[in-house]
């Protein structure tokens, strides 16, 4: 017979927490162990009791009164909608305005307001017209620098021919490795004094 | 537990129904485990009103990742660890083996004299083991009422108390083990 069950076991059998290798032997040593028996038939009704304990009542309005105890949440409102409703409210504000003070019927103010608003885009259209063509033409005269300095620089490169251009290049790396370094002890220099 | 992450992504939102039905769904389970805590019904529903503000104030700091009832009962847990702070009321510590008044509570082999418990009904035992349970220290009731009363498995109870599985098993015993043991006192 194995040695009796230490009884944490017997509780984790009960459970459903023993792994299966360990609940048979378990099983095994209980067949023969009338004091492992005993023990493990008073857990079995201890654990029905444990997991029977009643809920404890909770009144029915508790869930209003934590609703009633809460702050009001603080929804994040869309960021367009502020300066709309400003926007609305102006031109509100301003056909009211107009309509009081210039004496005109409603029909009059909002023939006004859209005389106002078709004179502005007549007025607008050609301008935007003209800075169109402005900005095509730059972009041409743009264009055209770009391709004058590519043809400079092959005929150039053919003046120089292959070992010209390789001197050159070997000179421009020089020169950039120069620099980078020299200013990077430049600014050592300057942060050790 | 899908259904509670949909619950507070729309509470997130401002829905206040949708809290209102999570605060619908665990009422009861944390009230019982209060009111094990501290005994007393009326502090119970004080406590799980105060633990349902707090829950609802920082709820943009819970992650789906976890189950929300476990980060709900973190929340109750650490509140009555607060709670008693302030009170100093005494509590256990963790690492240390906790005795009855007999000596030892862990014994090696099970107990082969005759059962006592066995005298009693289920609803006596339930009775008695609610009776003992206010004298069992506070550190070791807490993991009997969260494993028993609330259902949780070892490791929901590990990751609320930040505990290791092994001491949270443990621990769970040696507070059935007292148990036994002050119910054959009585």
């Amino acid at each position: 017979m194995t040695a009796c069950p230490r009884p944490e076991s017997l509780y984790l059998y009960l459970e459903g927490e023993l792994g299966p290798y360990d609940a048979r032997k378990l099983e095994e040593h209980v067949e023969c162990c009338a004091a492992c028996r005993d023990a493990l038939a008073e857990r079995r009704l201890l654990h029905e009791a444990f997991t029977s304990l009643p809920p404890f009542e909770v009144p029915e309005d508790f869930a209003r009164s934590v609703m009633d105890s809460l702050p009001e949440p603080e929804v994040r409102k869309a960021a367009w909608r502020a300066p709309l409703a400003a926007a609305a409210a102006a031109l509100a504000v301003g056909l009211a305005g107009f309509y009081l003070f210039s004496g005109l019927s409603v029909f009059e103010v909002l023939l006004a307001v859209n005389r106002f608003f078709g004179t502005l885009v007549a007025q607008a259209t050609p301008l935007a017209a003209r800075t169109l063509k402005l900005g095509s033409v730059l972009l041409k005269v743009a264009g055209d620098l770009v391709a004058l300095g590519f043809a400079g620089l092959g005929t150039f490169s053919r003046i120089l021919g292959p070992q010209g251009i390789a001197l050159v290049i070997g000179l421009g790396a020089l020169l950039t490795l120069l620099a980078v370094f020299g200013a990077r002890r430049f600014l050592h220099q300057g942060e050790q004094s | 537990m899908t259904e509670d992450r949909q619950l507070v992504s729309r509470a997130l939102k401002g829905d206040r129904k949708a809290f209102e039905m999570i605060v619908r769904k665990y009422e009861q389970p944390l009230t019982s485990y209060l009111g094990r805590m501290t005994g007393e019904r009326e502090a119970a529903l004080d406590f799980a009103q105060e633990v349902f503000l707090k829950a609802y104030c920082s709820l943009a700091s819970y992650r789906p990742a976890f189950k929300f009832s476990t980060w709900l009962f973190k929340i109750a847990s650490n509140h009555l660890i607060d709670h008693w702070r302030k009170k100093k009321l005494p509590t256990v510590s963790i690492d240390q083996p906790v005795n009855d008044e007999d000596g030892g509570l862990m014994p090696q082999v099970p107990d082969p004299a005759p059962s006592v418990v066995r005298k009693f009904e289920l609803a006596e035992i339930r009775a008695k083991i609610e009776r003992a349970l206010e004298s069992v220290p506070a550190a070791l009731r807490e993991l009997f009422v969260l494993r028993h009363v609330n259902e949780f498995s070892y490791e929901e109870i590990a990751e609320i108390k930040s505990l290791p599985v092994g001491t949270v098993k443990n621990r769970v015993f040696q507070a059935k083990e007292l148990l036994r043991k002050r119910m054959e006192g009585s």
